[in-house]
């Protein structure tokens, strides 16, 4: 499974919304209904899981799917092939 | 409405109840009698927060609270049944509902021939509302089958209107996945069984729900498919709020009779108010009860900005059920033996109290949530309001904000999974609004009463944060322990 695989899935698992239809342009709040909260639950769990150190300033100015992704990416480099 | 009519209806309402309402009864009985369900519905109390033009008064949070508030100070089972109906029973389906489905329910509901009841919690879901597995599918168009089972829903075994939340996947291409939906009892299908009998609330009904291929039309999805957990967010601030109204309403009762008592109670040749320990506690309550009624008040202002009205009801949920709990321990123990005798009526404020910090929303995960909140908001500023506020708020606020930035520095955005430090920062976060909230009412009233009353309480509130601005204990140990426990 690719990064922007298991970003979608930890995304479907909060959100109750299924896997297939969630695209890099959905929106966590108003396209998935994730609250504040719970979108800053999902990049802490990927901080968590992936070992990267994310600011919340920088966390709370992601809102799409695609944002997420990107983010993690950078804080990853060279690694985000690899993960 | 009026005020002056709010004030006349509230009047109404407290002569019928200390009139029709008996206590006692409803608790041994563990039901609210036909004729008092009757008397409030000609009052026209089951349509109060129901708009005129479905037969209701219009009312909004304000009047729903004060009406609770009065009701909880005779009886908190009468209160509760009234309260649910008017909050999470029809609030869905007031703000959310299509016309049709309005014009098709809230007459009755408004008129108390109809009673409502909300159902969302289930065996797998409490907290963990997006856990819900009652799932509802559109079988054939336009119509829905709604499968699963709902537990403890409040006036379960006399209400006619449900509104449920159900997980939708997919439901007319929504992303999102749950709904709420109004079922009604006659719905093949549906059942309610199974009155639970409880620690408190005896009167106040509490039922199962059985869902068994209940078959309805896709109309009675309430608002847009897939939206439910946004209605239920704005459901259960209207809940919440009048649930702490319901709070402070039953603590002031408390407190009144803690105060009868230790002014006649003779011990050693003097009243029991006489002794400086006692009085010690009366103003502990009383500088309580105050902050208790001035956060509802203030809560209920923000009716129409939804975020801060979320994030206020979930402060004001948790303070008054825990302060009424406070209050009416205090009030039992000022008793003496008396408190713990039934006829006395104390142990029966206790017993109803206690469901208060567990429903709509257990306190712990609230906190959490209010921690979490908070920890995302760099804004804890000292607001134009509180620059004119005494003190010991202010420098409470700043404490509060000041541990809110380390915390965001420290962590960054693993924040959020840190459940003990969000526990603690929602914990300061609510002494802060608690201490806020009574000087803020105690500054626009202006009499010294009041500001004594406040002071007290931000003095107390200031007490009672320095051990959460404290780290948590160590998580190695708590886990052994907890891990061998028996």
């Amino acid at each position: 499974m690719n990064l922007d695989e298991r970003i979608i899935g930890m995304i479907a698992q909060l959100s109750a919304v299924r896997r297939a239809e969630i695209g890099p342009t959905d929106r966590l709040r108003e396209d998935l209904g994730l609250d504040s909260v719970c979108s800053m639950e999902l990049l802490s769990m990927l901080a968590e899981e992936l070992d990267v150190d994310i600011a919340l300033e920088e966390a709370m100015a992601v809102t799409t799917v695609g944002g997420a992704i990107e983010m993690v990416r950078q804080h990853l480099g060279a690694r985000a092939d690899a993960v | 409405m009026p005020s002056e009519e709010l004030a006349s209806l509230r009047a109404s309402v407290e002569r019928f109840a200390r009139a029709e309402i008996r206590p006692a009864e409803i608790d041994r009985e563990e039901r609210i009698p036909t004729r008092v369900l009757s008397g409030l519905a000609e009052m026209g109390l089951f349509g109060i927060s129901i708009p005129e033009e479905w037969g209701g008064a219009g009312l909004g949070l304000h009047g729903v609270c004060e009406m609770v508030a009065t009701l909880a100070r005779i009886d908190r089972s009468v209160a509760t049944m009234v309260g649910l109906h008017l909050g999470l029973g029809t609030r869905g389906l007031v703000a959310f509902g299509s016309d049709e489905l309005r014009a098709a329910f809230l007459p009755e509901l408004a008129a108390g021939r109809k009673i409502a009841a909300f159902a969302a919690t289930e065996a797998g879901a409490g907290s963990d509302l997006a856990a819900i597995a009652t799932r509802a599918v559109e079988f054939e168009p336009g119509r829905l089958r709604v499968d699963g089972g709902k537990i403890y829903v409040t006036n379960g075994g006399i209400a006619r209107v449900f509104t449920i939340a159900a997980a939708t996947p997919g439901l007319r291409g929504a992303k999102r996945g749950h709904s709420l939906i109004l079922l009604e009892r006659g719905d093949r299908g549906l059942e309610a069984s199974g009155e639970e009998r409880k620690l408190g609330l005896r009167g106040s009904s509490t039922t199962s729900l059985h869902l068994d291929g209940v078959e309805v039309p896709i109309a009675r999805v309430i608002g847009a498919p897939g939206h439910g957990m946004e209605q239920l967010a704005h459901v259960l601030s209207w809940g919440r709020t009048a649930m702490s109204a319901g709070c402070s309403g039953a603590a002031q009762a408390a407190l009144a009779a803690a105060m009868e008592h230790t002014a006649t109670r003779r011990q050693f040749g003097r009243p029991l108010a006489a002794f400086e320990v006692v009085r010690e506690q009366l103003a502990q309550m009383a500088a309580l009860a105050f902050a208790m009624e001035a956060l509802v008040e203030q809560t209920c202002a923000l009716e129409d900005s939804p975020e801060e009205l979320a994030s206020r009801s979930r402060a004001a949920k948790v303070f008054c059920s825990e302060g009424d709990w406070e209050i009416c321990d205090l009030a039992v123990q000022l008793h003496g033996g008396a408190g713990f005798i039934e006829e006395t009526g104390l142990p029966l404020l206790l017993r109803d109290a206690r469901i208060t910090r567990i429903f709509e929303g257990a306190n712990d995960v609230l906190l959490v949530a209010h921690g979490a909140s908070a920890g995302l908001r760099a804004d804890l500023h000292v607001g134009p309001a509180l620059a004119k506020a005494k003190a010991i708020a202010d420098g409470l606020a700043a404490a509060v904000s000041r541990q809110a930035e380390e915390l965001r520095e420290w962590l960054g955005v693993r924040l959020v999974t840190q459940q003990r430090l969000l526990h603690r920062l929602g914990g300061l976060l609510v002494l802060r609004e608690s201490a806020d909230a009574a000087v803020l009412r105690a500054e626009a009233d202006g009499t010294p009463g009041t500001s004594a009353l406040a002071e007290h309480w931000a003095e107390i509130a200031w007490r009672r944060a320095a051990p959460l601005l404290e780290g948590p204990l160590p998580l190695d140990r708590i886990d052994l322990i907890a891990s061998r426990a028996p």
